[in-house]
C-alpha cells in the first residue's frame, strides 16, 4: 500500500466526501488513489482560496471536505482562513503538497515552500508532517480527528521525505 | 436601476427553506433588514468569498436551494469561482450579484464595471446556463420567482445604485454559524 493509500484510507475513515484540490504532482497521486477507492466527490478550483470558502460552505452544510494544493496555494489562502475558518470555527482540513524542500529545482518554490510552517505557525494553525510510509495513515488519522474536535483548519504537510521530490531542468 | 432595499424585501418575503449566503458588502445589512431568518449565513469579511461558500453549501444540501447574496467588488475579486461553479452546474444555486458599480462601503471608488466589464456576460461565457440582467424591481420580482422554481445554476445580474444600508442587526460569527447549522440539522 502507497502512502497515497494510507491518506485515502484515513480520509475515508473520517468521512471525508468532496476532495476539493488545485494539483500539483503529490496531489495527484491522492487523487490517484481516491479514485481507485471510490466514493469521494471530485472538485477542481482555479485557486486555493476558493477551496477554503468550498471546504467552508461544505462543513456548514453538514458534509465533509478537504482541500489539496501544493504550499503556493496556501499562500493564496491566508486571508480566506483568517477571515472565515478561524472566526466562524469551521473545521477545515488542508493536505499540502511541500515544494522548495529537499531536491526543489524550482527557484519560484523556494522562498513560500519555507515559509510555510511560519506562516501556519502564525496562524496557529496546527500543522502535521508526514515523512514516513508506516505512520502516515496514523498521523493522518489523528490529524482529522483534532480537526473536527477543534472546528478549525489543520494542515497535513505531504513532505519530500514521504514521496519524493518532481525533478525539473536544473539551472543552467 | 433597482432599489436593493426594497427587492430585499420582496426576495425575504417569497422564501421558506432556502439557504443564503451573503457577501461582505451593504447587501447583506439589506438582507438583514428584510427579515431575521435562521437560515441566513453573514459574511463580516471575507470579500469575493460567497460564491464558493455557497457552491460549497450547495453541494452539500442539493435539496435545499441555495441563494448567493453578492456584489460587483466581491465578485470581481473571485471571478475564477463563477468557472468552477460552472464546470459543477449546481442545479440548487442561484447567484444574485447586486452591481452599483462602485466599492460603496470604501467612499464609492469605481469597480471595474464601472468601466467596460459586464458581469453577466463573464458568468454567461463561464457556462452559468440561466443568466438574467435584472434593471427593475418588477423584473427582480419575476425572474428570483422563477430561479426559486426552477433549475439552475442562475445568475441574477441585478444593477442598483450606491446607497447606504442600515447596518448591525448581524450576530458573531459563530453564533451565526451555530443557529444556521442547527436550523438545517447540519454537524461537522
Amino acid at each position: 500500500m502507497s502512502w497515497a493509500d494510507s491518506i485515502v484510507r484515513a480520509l475515508k475513515n473520517n468521512n471525508v466526501r468532496f476532495l476539493n484540490y488545485v494539483p500539483d504532482s503529490k496531489i495527484e497521486k491522492i487523487l490517484e488513489a481516491a479514485r481507485k477507492h471510490g466514493g469521494f466527490e471530485f472538485l477542481p478550483l482555479t485557486r486555493e482560496e476558493e477551496g477554503i470558502g468550498v471546504v467552508c460552505g461544505q462543513a456548514i452544510g453538514g458534509a465533509r471536505g478537504v482541500l489539496l494544493c501544493p504550499t503556493a496555494g496556501l499562500g493564496n489562502s491566508i486571508n480566506a482562513l483568517a477571515s472565515m475558518a478561524i472566526p466562524y470555527c469551521i473545521p477545515c482540513p488542508i493536505i499540502i503538497g511541500v515544494r522548495g524542500e529537499l531536491g526543489e529545482f524550482n527557484p519560484g518554490q523556494i522562498t513560500m515552500g519555507q515559509a510555510t510552517q511560519d506562516i501556519l505557525d502564525a496562524l496557529r494553525i496546527p500543522a502535521y508532517r508526514l515523512t514516513r510510509e508506516d505512520d502516515t495513515e496514523k498521523i493522518t488519522d489523528g490529524a482529522m480527528r483534532m480537526c473536527y474536535a477543534s472546528d478549525g483548519p489543520m494542515a497535513l504537510l505531504v513532505t519530500n521525505e514521504l514521496a519524493g521530490w518532481k525533478e525539473g531542468t536544473p539551472l543552467s | 436601476m433597482i432599489d436593493r432595499a426594497e427587492a430585499s424585501r420582496y426576495l425575504v418575503g417569497r422564501l421558506k427553506d432556502e439557504l443564503v449566503v451573503t457577501s461582505l458588502g451593504n447587501e447583506k445589512y439589506d438582507l438583514r433588514q428584510a427579515g431575521d431568518r435562521d437560515r441566513n449565513f453573514f459574511n463580516w469579511n471575507s470579500m469575493g468569498l460567497a460564491s464558493s461558500l455557497g457552491l460549497g453549501l450547495a453541494m452539500a444540501q442539493p435539496d435545499l436551494k441555495v441563494i448567493v447574496y453578492d456584489g460587483d467588488g466581491a465578485l470581481l475579486m473571485n471571478l475564477g469561482s463563477l468557472a468552477t461553479i460552472a464546470a459543477r452546474q449546481p442545479k440548487n444555486l442561484i447567484h444574485i450579484v447586486w452591481d452599483n458599480r462602485s466599492y460603496a462601503m470604501t467612499g464609492g471608488q469605481p469597480t471595474a464595471t464601472a468601466f467596460h466589464t459586464d458581469l453577466g456576460k463573464v458568468a454567461e461565457g463561464a457556462g452559468y446556463p440561466k443568466v438574467e440582467r435584472v434593471e427593475t424591481l418588477a423584473a427582480f420580482q419575476n425572474v428570483s420567482d422563477r430561479a426559486l422554481k426552477e433549475p439552475g445554476p442562475w445568475f441574477l445580474h441585478c444593477l442598483t445604485e450606491v446607497k447606504p444600508a442600515k447596518s448591525g442587526g448581524l450576530s458573531s460569527p459563530t453564533a451565526n454559524k451555530h443557529r444556521f447549522m442547527n436550523a438545517i440539522g447540519a454537524r461537522h
